[in-house]
């Protein structure tokens, strides 16, 4: 064992990945796999490469740097696929849209690159003469990298929704909430470990992120499991009375 | 650490702003069970006047450089009035056909996807209009045409009453008020 952890830690870390293989199977089952296949993807992946990690930190398997070396290549893996992730919620949300299709997807270009500038541009400053383990700390640095990137796609997605007021369904709704928690949370937390603050309370700060990822599994479930309700494919009619009250009285002023 | 600090606290306001965003979200879906659509009608014709570049030229050359450029600004505060408008009514026509769209039947569900889509595109417009517009506030003297906004407006109306007419077919409806 790497280091000596809390019952509390140890159910924090495989809990919520235990629950996430469990929702993988269930959305297999429902067949919404088919309709979210890189977050299907991504949760399984997750699921095994945390399990990797925790039998390699509990047994132990291997040397401490052999961990934070399978921690960074997962980390990669895992990175690409959350951002994957934010590709097929805007898929979602633009297929059926195709009169904004175009711009919205010119804009999410645009909004990558300067997210991706300005977390090289982080990187590039993060200190770098910190006393961690090297590769334990280059990892803290790709973290924050990955996330900030994931977070303020993320961000975007919500606004460039909100500017046009289109509807999220329930699931990518749920998915989109997740990651956004998710990923907000763990920038702010990986920023503050790369950039060699709270040193002595390294442990709150993950535990932190590891009970974020709890939550964001559980809103997942619920999202993605609980059925939709049904106002959300209600008709809606047009007005009958107002448009006639306002054309009575916009004609009433123009004949003044 | 200086720059911990601006991380954690835009990753914090980011946070704030899903939250929220996503709360809104769910209370816009069931709010539109009973949605009390308030759509204002408005005048093209009046726009189109207002928006015709003769109608400038002519203010132009009848009237002092000074006195041209209040009443240019005037028009373009008027005009902003009205896209504005344009851009509350699209906004509204989203939801009144996104909620439309799975309808069992299909010609409503078809005209409420074309209502989609033109609304989609005029809120778009309205956006890039009104930009141009407070750009030209500050340049009263520059040439500005908002005529993609007149013409997407109209398109979006005949897609709304055709909406309108498939889902009650005895109640006109109309986006623009004409005389």
């Amino acid at each position: 064992m790497l280091q000596p952890h809390s019952l509390l830690w140890h159910y924090l870390w495989i809990g919520p990945h235990v629950l996430q293989a469990a929702l993988a199977v269930l959305l297999w089952r429902r067949g919404l796999h088919r309709q979210f296949p890189v977050f299907f993807t991504y949760l399984v992946y997750g699921a095994a490469e945390e399990s990797i990690l925790y039998v390699m930190d509990v047994v132990p398997l291997g040397s401490v740097t052999a961990w934070w070396v399978v921690f960074s290549v997962g980390l990669i893996i895992e990175g690409l696929f959350r951002l994957a992730v934010v590709g097929e919620l805007f898929f979602h949300l633009l297929r059926s849209r195709p009169a904004i299709a175009k711009v919205g997807g010119r804009l999410i270009s645009c909004m990558s690159a300067v997210f991706v500038l300005l977390a090289t541009l982080a990187a590039a400053y993060a200190p770098v003469d910190s006393h961690q383990f090297a590769i334990g700390y280059r990892a803290t640095i790709l973290q924050q990298t990955l996330y900030m990137v994931e977070c303020g796609l993320i961000l975007f997605l919500f606004l460039f929704t909100a500017c046009f007021k289109l509807t999220w369904d329930k699931a990518t709704l749920g998915i989109g909430l997740g990651r956004g928690i998710s990923s907000s949370v763990h920038l702010a937390t990986w920023a503050v470990m790369a950039n060699g603050g709270l040193l002595q309370s390294r442990h709150l700060l993950d535990f932190l992120n590891m009970a974020t990822y709890h939550i964001c599994v559980l809103i997942w479930f619920y999202y993605l499991l609980a059925p939709q309700n049904s106002f959300a494919t209600s008709a809606v009619h047009l007005p009958e009375n107002n448009l006639d009250i306002w054309n009575r009285e916009l004609e009433r002023l123009l004949q003044q | 650490m200086n720059l911990a600090i601006v991380i954690v606290v835009a990753a914090a306001l980011a946070l704030g702003i899903i939250l929220r965003l996503a709360v809104s979200q769910s209370l816009q879906a069931k709010r539109s069970i009973g949605l009390a659509v308030s759509i204002r009608p408005i005048d093209i014709e009046a726009f189109r006047n207002l928006i015709n570049p003769a109608e400038d030229d002519y203010l132009r050359r009848r009237l002092p450089a000074n006195r041209f450029r209040a009443v240019r600004r005037e028009r373009l505060r008027a005009m902003a009035a009205y896209v504005h408008v344009a851009a509350s009514n699209a906004v509204v026509l989203v939801r009144v056909g996104e909620a439309a769209v799975a309808s069992g039947d299909a010609r409503v569900a078809g005209a409420a996807r074309q209502l989609v889509n033109d609304a989609l595109v005029l809120r778009r417009n309205t956006t890039v209009a009104l930009a141009r517009i407070y750009l030209a506030l500050a340049w009263p003297n520059s040439g500005f045409a908002a005529v993609r906004v007149v013409e997407r407006y109209e398109q979006l109306s005949g897609a709304a009453m055709l909406l309108g007419r498939l889902q009650n077919p005895a109640v006109p409806v109309r986006l623009s008020a004409r005389l």
